[in-house]
């Protein structure tokens, strides 16, 4: 059997080309030759730069990711109109099947339904029965193809949360940015009303008495591949973007932990499989989840939208049921039929496969995510392999009709080439009535196999444009009045897991120029060649203990034994994959992620594009030590972006307050220790280390200028450890760490860290005042080393500290009572950095 | 039979736990044939928190969160319970076994809930081995109560009664490989061989009396949580439970605490703790007569 040919969006079966098609061409060909390719161009660019796929590299989980077309997908009002009621009839179909599911399973009891739909089904959480809601469903999506008999057909329902909205909305935005000519020529419904919709809606669902109450996005986080979307919708929604280690149920409520405490969250917006959202109820491996949240969504102190137990709804053989479900829940008829779906539970839609396989795409019956199966493109013995398996389980099983989608012009070359489509097309609940999002995503499909399952991590994507039929029919929602906002300038609001990521990053970008400064100082030596003087040789040794303290090479190169040679080979190991270096940046380039939703978009491209400069230049540098030094450069680079771009841009909150302290630690530990290192020597070598400290603090200069040549120990110390005016010295780091910690406890708990940096502060003072007075000055300072080595350790004490009162330092989380275990215990990430300072 | 139930459930942690949440299936459940005269629940320290509902399963439930820190937790359960189940159909008069699978599988009317207990379930995934080790007793047409009892009396027989060689965890095929375990493995395996043969069977946990009836042999898995099989005859015969560790059919040694489709759909005590380290964990139970 033969399938029809596909139906072509554009032109229509005479060769006449749709109405609603021409304006959008006439706007194309206006761009003259080569103009809709070099569109095309500058879009690829928009979205390298700043869409919402681009992502630092060491960070990217899929070499796919979403290209847009530079043409849309175009529906005019009234079909879009016809769509939007038929999926509006199906979320309230589905809402009434959850409601019965969920609740008396009417279903069930008079055969409506076969069991195998529930009970086999994974998605029907039994932990969610019976919980009082008014609804179960608030945002629901619809994946539809048109077929060649010209009628749209849903192809799956989407009840779990759907992604691709970001996509949807980012392909819009950037698209109005390159091709503003189409735009004018045509009147496309925005996406910005239905944003506002459904932000609206989320408030609404606030359990009652709650004003002003929070809304927060529970994502799996950084790791997970929509991690994206999730950072893009809590901006458009206004709402905190969560992971569950976040929150924290206590008393029955839901709080987010915070830098002043505990946040009460009123709604919860599950971007989190409903299976994992709770470790004590649901999957107990889930550390995604928070322990007691069924119980606080039970006890209707939280709204989760959707239900936790949603997902079942999106059963692929629930489509086979749906006209009588229609019928018998809303005494309607399905206006929008599913694409032609059999559940293979029954024999008679078995004998029907079996008859044609090629006809159908399997699917399991109960698994919306799952890709289907095509038989009419398998090998005959896998063709018999599925029908076996088939036949051992038929309830397992689905089969849909394989129609031919539509196709839709899209550029190739310089060209238009027709490709089959696949449109999602979202709908949230406002509180009266079901609202579609006037657009959609629009998706090539590659392979008949992708039609069906979730969506792909990428792909070809259009935007889809309902085109007015005049200008008056544009709806914006009505203005809902806020209660009116009391102003915030503190920094409690920000949620310790950012505040402790962004310390960190301060910390690793510190480490980072550190790391750098000390490989360019040495390879400077390196590359003299010749055999080194006792002087040099003095210094080449303390470099390379403080490049062993810094965690660039290993201790056994800091022994007078290694030679020149190995120092410069483990040098150039530490910047190939693998290495230190290489580390770091994926240090970096992962907290960087997971702290994008606290940077604007300028912000986020000014970090990122530096450090690809960094890691780009370090990885070709060959075996050169000059291309090292180099590349050295270009990560010292990287570091000073990052400082000027956060002292410009960022707001003197708790965001930054983080980000600087992190940094001034961690050069506070780096200049003390690395002074200990280079004045461990013996009292006639004294100078040497000196010299070596001015340089290693980049002082020499300032030296220079006050004592010109003479180096002596008390004017070199002044300088690095006490001067509070040198920005490469200890004192500098202290009297900042005693402000932004100051700042920091201000109206919390007086805890008095600053102190600490006060204290230090005197004792270096100490130190140095006694080399001043000392007969012999070198003599003196070459005592000073255990006295530094106790300041370094202070200070690290002092980080662990704010560590544990900022940052709820989480002890391992376990459950007891399902596995023989010992629990499942999970290594804490935030606890191994401590121990590793 | 009346009886009086004491069990109790203690963890010690070798490191302060700050935040625990449990959920515990530890009350019995009102049944015919099980009449609960009176139940408490309690622990130390005591919950800052505490909710009860019933389950999905109609089983009860019951929630403790605990923001204090400790470094111990013990939960116990009371009641006195008063039983005396139904003895089941003579077994010649019960439908044949293929006829209660097509049934069940058909769902609706009559049979929909005992549907659920058809299916695969997290600890108990399709395992063709266990079908295999029942077939012998179905054999075509036979009443399917003959069917089970014979296979009850066969796990009795082949399987030998030891702890510790096996875990929570160990699936069904090691627990036929190596032909032994406890009551829990047992009433795993014969649920999969039943579901297998497409008849719903689900999970029952309760309690064995500590003394047997006098002149009745020893029991196995008495003094320790105890777990057995429920099987459904069909619309007109219901469920009959069986224990296969004991090769006793259900009817006054027995109480029901709850049921579900396995072990961890009413594990007795399941909780999220932080921190606590390693612990250990004991457990006291008593089913005395009275």
């Amino acid at each position: 059997m033969t399938r029809p040919a596909a139906l072509d969006e554009m032109v229509d079966g005479k060769g006449g080309l749709r109405p609603h098609w021409r304006g959008l061409l006439g706007s194309f060909s206006s761009l003259g030759e080569g103009g809709l390719a070099e569109r095309a161009q500058r879009l690829q660019r928009a979205f390298e730069e700043e869409g919402v796929t681009s992502v630092l590299p060491g960070t990217t989980l899929s070499d796919r990711i979403w290209r847009c077309d530079p043409v849309p997908l175009p529906i005019a009002a009234a079909e879009f109109a016809a769509l939007e009621a038929g999926l509006t009839q199906r979320a309230r179909l589905l809402e009434a099947v959850l409601a019965d599911l969920y609740g008396p399973q009417t279903l069930l009891a008079d055969g409506t339904l076969p069991p195998a739909l529930v009970y086999a089904n994974p998605g029907f959480l039994r932990p969610a029965r019976h919980m009082t809601t008014p609804s179960r469903l608030q945002f629901y999506a619809a994946d539809l193809i048109r077929g060649p008999d010209g009628a749209w057909r849903v192809l799956a329902d989407r009840t779990n949360g759907a992604s691709g909205i970001g996509y949807a909305r980012e392909n819009r935005r950037l698209l109005m940015r390159v091709m503003p000519e189409a735009f004018r020529t045509m009147q496309v419904r925005g996406l910005r009303p239905f944003f506002d919709i459904w932000q609206d809606s989320l408030q609404n669902l606030a359990p009652v008495g709650r004003t002003n109450p929070t809304v927060a996005l529970l994502t799996p986080g950084t790791g997970s591949p929509p991690w994206f979307e999730h950072m893009y919708l809590s901006r458009e929604l206004s709402c905190a973007l969560v992971e569950g280690g976040d929150l924290t149920v206590r008393g029955g409520e839901v709080f987010l932990k915070t830098l002043r405490g505990l946040n009460r969250v009123d709604v919860l917006l599950r971007r989190l499989d409903g299976r994992m959202i709770d470790p004590l109820e649901l999957d107990h491996g889930s550390l995604l989840g928070v322990p007691g949240l069924m119980d606080a969504a039970r006890c209707g102190t939280i709204r989760i939208s959707n239900d936790a137990g949603s997902g079942v709804a999106e059963a692929p053989a629930l489509s086979a049921f749906l006209p009588a479900l229609s019928l018998r829940l809303l005494d309607e008829r399905l206006e929008l039929a599913s694409v032609p779906t059999m559940w293979l539970g029954d024999a008679r839609a078995r004998a029907l496969v079996q008859q044609d396989p090629s006809c159908w795409l399997i699917r399991p019956a109960n698994d919306g995510t799952a890709h289907a199966q095509q038989p009419a493109s398998m090998l005959p013995a896998d063709r018999m392999a599925l029908l076996r398996q088939i036949e051992a389980r038929p309830w397992d099983w689905a089969a849909t009709a394989a129609l031919s989608p539509s196709v839709v012009p899209c550029l190739d070359g310089d060209g238009l080439t027709p490709r089959p489509i696949v449109m999602r097309v979202f709908l949230v609940q406002d509180g009266t009535g079901w609202r579609a999002m006037q657009g959609g995503l629009a998706r090539v499909i590659e392979d008949d196999t992708m039609l069906a399952g979730a969506l792909p991590q990428g792909g070809l994507s259009k935007d889809v444009w309902v085109l007015n039929e005049d200008r008056g029919d544009i709806v914006g929602p009505p203005a809902v009045a806020a209660p009116t906002l009391q102003i915030h300038r503190a920094s409690g609001d920000l949620p310790s897991r950012v505040a402790d990521n962004l310390f960190w990053l301060g910390r690793y970008v510190e480490r980072l120029e550190r790391s750098a400064r000390l490989i360019r100082a040495t390879v400077a030596r390196l590359a003299r060649g010749a055999a080194l003087l006792p002087r040099e040789a003095v210094e080449m040794n303390s470099l390379a203990r403080c490049l062993v303290e810094a965690g660039c090479i290993t201790p056994e190169l800091a022994h007078s034994t290694a030679s020149a040679g190995m120092l410069g080979d483990a040098l150039l190991a530490s910047v190939r994959e693998g290495g230190a270096i290489q580390e770091r940046f994926m240090s970096v380039a992962r907290l960087t992620e997971s702290v994008r939703d606290r940077l604007t978009g300028d912000m986020y491209a000014a970090f990122t594009q530096a450090l690809r400069a960094a890691r780009d230049d370090c990885r070709n540098i060959g075996r050169s030590l000059d291309g090292l030094s180099h590349a050295m450069v270009s990560v010292q680079r990287y570091s000073t972006t990052v400082a000027g771009v956060a002292a410009e841009s960022m707001v003197r909150g708790g965001g930054w307050l983080f980000l600087d302290l992190g940094r001034r630690l961690e050069r506070a530990h780096a200049v003390t220790s690395e002074i200990a290192i280079a004045m461990d020597h013996t009292p006639s070598r004294i100078e040497t280390g000196l010299r070596l400290v001015l340089e290693l603090c980049d002082s020499a200069i300032t030296y220079r200028s006050r004592y010109l040549n003479v180096v002596q120990p008390a004017p070199v110390l002044d300088l690095v450890l006490i001067d509070q005016g040198n920005p490469r010295g200890l004192a500098f780091q202290l009297v900042a760490i005693h402000g932004l910690l100051d700042e920091l406890s201000e109206g919390g708990p007086r805890e008095m860290f600053s102190g600490t940096a006060a204290g230090l502060l005197a004792e270096a003072e100490t130190l140095v005042e006694g080399v001043l007075a000392a007969q012999d000055q070198a003599l003196a300072a070459s005592d000073l080393p255990p006295h530094l080595d106790g300041i370094s350790k202070a200070l690290g004490e002092l980080s662990d500290r704010i560590t544990r009162q900022y940052f709820a330092l989480l002890p391992v989380v376990q459950t007891v009572g399902v596995t023989d275990d010992d629990g499942m215990a999970v290594e804490d990430v935030e606890a191994e950095m401590v121990a590793a300072l | 039979m009346k009886y009086r139930v004491r069990h109790t459930t203690s963890y010690a942690y070798a490191r302060p736990v700050d935040l625990a949440s449990h959920m515990l299936h530890l009350a019995p459940r009102s049944l015919p044939g099980q009449r609960v005269v009176w139940s408490d629940l309690s622990a130390e320290p005591a919950a800052s928190r505490s909710n009860a509902a019933f389950d999905h399963f109609g089983n009860n439930v019951a929630w403790m969160f605990l923001d204090q820190r400790h470094q111990h937790f013990a939960v116990t359960v009371t009641a006195e319970v008063d039983v005396d189940f139904a003895a089941p159909p003579e077994a010649a008069e019960t439908l044949p076994w293929e006829q209660v699978a097509q049934l069940a599988a058909a769902g609706g009317p009559g049979a929909w809930e005992a549907s659920e207990f058809l299916f695969d379930s997290p600890m108990l995934p399709n395992e063709p081995l266990a079908m295999a080790y029942a077939a012998p007793s179905f054999r075509p047409g036979r009443p399917i109560l003959e069917a089970l009892l014979e296979l009850n009396g066969r796990i009795r027989k082949e399987f030998a009664f030891k702890s510790g060689v096996t875990t929570l965890n160990t699936p069904v095929s090691r627990v036929l490989a190596q032909r032994a375990g406890v009551c829990q493995d047992f009433t795993h395996l014969m649920i999969a061989a039943l579901r297998g043969l497409g008849l719903p069977a689900r999970y029952v946990s309760g309690y064995l009396r500590t003394k047997p009836p006098p002149g009745a042999p020893v029991r196995r898995g008495a003094d320790q949580s105890h777990a057995w099989v429920s099987a459904w005859m069909g619309p007109g015969h219901g469920w009959v439970d069986l224990d296969p560790t004991n090769d006793l059919v259900v009817h006054d040694e027995h109480v029901v605490l709850a049921w579900g489709r396995d072990y961890g759909d009413i594990s007795p005590v399941r909780g999220v703790i932080l921190g606590g380290g390693r612990h250990n964990v004991s457990v006291e139970v008593d089913l005395e007569a009275l």
